[in-house]
C-alpha cells in the first residue's frame, strides 16, 4: 500500500515544484519595474535644463515674484518636448507654497514620474529665494 | 504494468516538461534583462558623449571663427561661457552644409576620436513659423498680399509677437509688431512701381519669454516671374560676423544687402570685392534673435533676392540611422541650448554596432 502511494507523492512533488518555480518567475518578472524608474533620469535632465535656461536671465524668479503663473506655464510648455507633462510647485524660504493654483499642462498619468528640485533667486530689489519642485512624466 | 510505474512515469515526464519549460522561460526572461543591463551602460556612455559635445568648447577653442581651422577636438560650447549648454554661434554655423566654411562629418568624426560611435545632430528653433499666401488683390497703384502666419510647436499654437519685413528691388518695409495667438493674418501692400520677386520675413518671439524665437521666410512674385529656389544665384555663408556671398553664375551685380533682427535692421557694409565673391560686415545686434540676411542683385536682367540666417540654423548633420535599428544601438538625447542668448532645441542621436 505504501509503495503504491509512492508514485502519487511524486506527482504532488512535481506540482509543488511547478508552484515554486512559477512563483519565483512571478517575483522575478516584477523586478523589471526597477529598470523603467532609471529612465526617468532623462526627463529629470531635460526638466532641469528647462529651469536653468528660464533662470539664466532671471525670468524664472521674475515670473514667481510677479505671480505670473500663466507665463511660467507657457514658457515651460514651449521649452519642454511636446510629449512631456509637468506639474510645478514653488515654495518660499520657509517652504510655504507660493503658487495659488496648479502650474501644470495635464495630469501626470504615468508610472514613470521624474522629479527636479531647483533653487532660484529673484533679481528684484528685494531678495527672494524660491525652491521649485518640478514633476515630469511622458504623456500617454 | 503496476500502477506505481505509471505514476512514476507520469511524474518523471511532468518533471522533464517542467525543467524544459523552466529553461525556456528563464532564458526568455533573462535575455531582455541582460540586454537592458548592457543598454543602460551604453545609454549612460552615450549620454555623457552627447553632453561632452555641447559642454566642451573643443580645441582650438576658436575653431568656429576661422573657416580654415579644422578642430583637433570637437566641441560646440562657447568659450568662457558662464552658462551651461550655451553654444558658439560660429561653431554651430559651421555644421550647416549650406555654409561654404562647413566642416564635414568625416572631419568631426576624426576630431571626436571615438571610432565606435556615430552621431547625428539637429538644432532648430523651439517652434515653427509657417507662412502661407492666402489671397492677392491687385489695384491700379499697388498690390496687397494676404498672408496667414502661424506660430506652432508640434501643431499647438504659440502666443507670440510677430515682426514682418518685406524686401523687393530697392524696397524695404518693416511692419509694426503684431500679437498672435498662433494664427495671424497679415496684409502686405507693395507699390506697383517696385519690382520683385519679393521676400517676406516674419520673426516671432514668444510672449512669455522673448528669448524663445523663431522665423519664417516666404518668397513670392510681385511684378515679376515666380521666385527661383534658394541659393540659385548666390551662396551666402555667415561666419564670425562676416558674410561671404559666392556667385553661382558670373556676371552678376549685387545691389543692397540687409540684416534683419526682431527689433532692428541695417544695411550691410561691403568690406571686400573678390572675383566671384563679396564680403560684408554683419552687425552684432544685442537682442537675443537670429539675424536674417537678405542680399539683392541682378542676374543679366532679372532681379533676385537671396537670404540666409545667422546662426545658420536649422541644421542637420551626421550619420543617417534610418532603418539601422537592427544593426546598431541608437539612443536619442534632447537638450535645450542657447546661442547668442536665444533658445533652441538640440537633438543628438548616438549609435554604434550592436553588442
Amino acid at each position: 500500500m505504501r509503495s503504491q502511494n509512492k508514485g502519487q507523492i511524486r506527482i504532488i512533488e512535481a506540482f509543488l515544484a511547478v508552484l515554486v518555480i512559477f512563483s519565483s518567475f512571478t517575483i522575478f518578472s516584477n523586478l523589471t519595474v526597477t529598470r523603467s524608474v532609471e529612465k526617468s533620469g532623462d526627463l529629470a535632465s531635460i526638466g532641469l535644463q528647462a529651469l536653468m535656461k528660464l533662470d539664466s536671465n532671471g525670468n524664472l524668479g521674475k515670473f514667481i515674484d510677479s505671480k505670473n503663473w500663466t507665463a511660467l506655464r507657457d514658457a515651460l510648455d514651449i521649452v519642454l518636448p511636446p510629449s512631456v507633462c509637468f506639474n510645478l510647485t514653488a515654495y518660499d524660504e520657509t517652504m510655504n507654497q507660493v503658487n495659488d493654483y496648479a502650474i501644470s499642462n495635464g495630469a501626470l498619468n504615468s508610472q514613470e514620474v521624474a522629479f527636479v528640485e531647483y533653487v532660484c533667486a529673484s533679481q528684484g530689489v528685494v531678495f527672494h529665494c524660491y525652491i521649485i519642485y518640478l514633476h515630469l512624466a511622458v504623456a500617454k | 504494468m503496476p500502477a506505481i510505474s505509471i505514476d512514476t512515469f507520469f511524474a518523471c515526464s511532468l518533471m522533464v516538461l517542467l525543467v524544459l519549460s523552466a529553461m525556456a522561460t528563464t532564458s526568455k526572461l533573462l535575455y531582455p534583462q541582460i540586454n537592458n543591463a548592457i543598454d543602460e551602460a551604453l545609454s549612460e556612455r552615450y549620454r555623457e558623449i552627447s553632453k561632452y559635445l555641447l559642454l566642451n568648447e573643443g580645441s582650438p577653442s576658436n575653431w568656429g571663427q576661422n573657416g580654415q581651422i579644422i578642430p583637433e577636438n570637437f566641441g560646440l560650447a562657447k568659450a568662457d561661457s558662464e552658462n551651461p549648454y550655451e553654444l558658439d554661434i560660429d561653431k554651430v554655423s559651421r555644421l550647416n552644409s549650406e555654409n561654404i566654411y562647413a566642416i564635414s562629418y568625416a572631419k568631426i568624426f576624426t576630431a571626436l576620436k571615438l571610432s565606435d560611435v556615430s552621431f547625428r545632430m539637429e538644432i532648430k528653433p523651439v517652434f515653427d513659423v509657417i507662412i502661407n499666401l492666402t489671397a492677392t488683390f491687385v489695384k491700379a497703384n499697388d498690390a496687397t498680399y494676404q498672408f496667414e502666419i502661424s506660430t506652432k510647436k508640434s501643431g499647438i499654437p504659440i502666443q507670440t509677437k510677430l515682426k514682418c519685413y518685406v524686401i523687393a528691388e530697392n524696397y524695404l518695409e518693416a511692419s509694426p509688431f503684431h500679437t498672435s495667438n498662433g494664427e495671424n493674418n497679415v496684409n502686405i501692400t507693395i507699390p506697383n512701381d517696385v519690382n520683385g520677386p519679393a521676400i517676406l520675413v516674419a520673426l516671432a518671439k514668444a510672449v512669455c519669454d522673448s528669448r524663445i524665437m523663431s522665423y519664417g521666410v516666404y518668397a513670392f512674385a510681385h511684378n515679376s516671374i515666380n521666385p527661383k529656389p534658394k541659393s540659385t544665384f548666390l551662396k551666402l555663408s555667415p561666419l564670425n560676423y562676416t558674410l561671404t556671398t559666392s556667385f553661382v553664375y558670373p556676371e552678376m551685380n549685387l545691389s543692397k544687402a540687409y540684416a534683419l533682427n526682431i527689433n532692428y535692421y541695417s544695411l550691410l557694409e561691403q568690406i571686400s570685392n573678390g572675383n566671384q565673391s563679396l564680403t560684408y560686415n554683419l552687425p552684432n545686434f544685442v537682442d537675443p534673435s537670429p539675424t536674417i540676411i537678405v542680399v539683392t542683385g541682378c542676374n543679366s536682367t532679372n532681379f533676385f533676392a537671396e537670404w540666409t540666417v545667422y546662426p545658420h540654423i536649422p541644421l542637420k548633420i551626421g550619420a543617417n540611422f534610418a532603418g539601422l535599428d537592427a544593426l546598431s544601438n541608437v539612443f536619442t538625447y534632447n537638450y535645450i541650448v542657447s546661442i547668442n542668448s536665444a533658445i533652441y532645441e538640440c537633438t543628438i542621436w548616438l549609435g554604434g554596432p550592436k553588442q
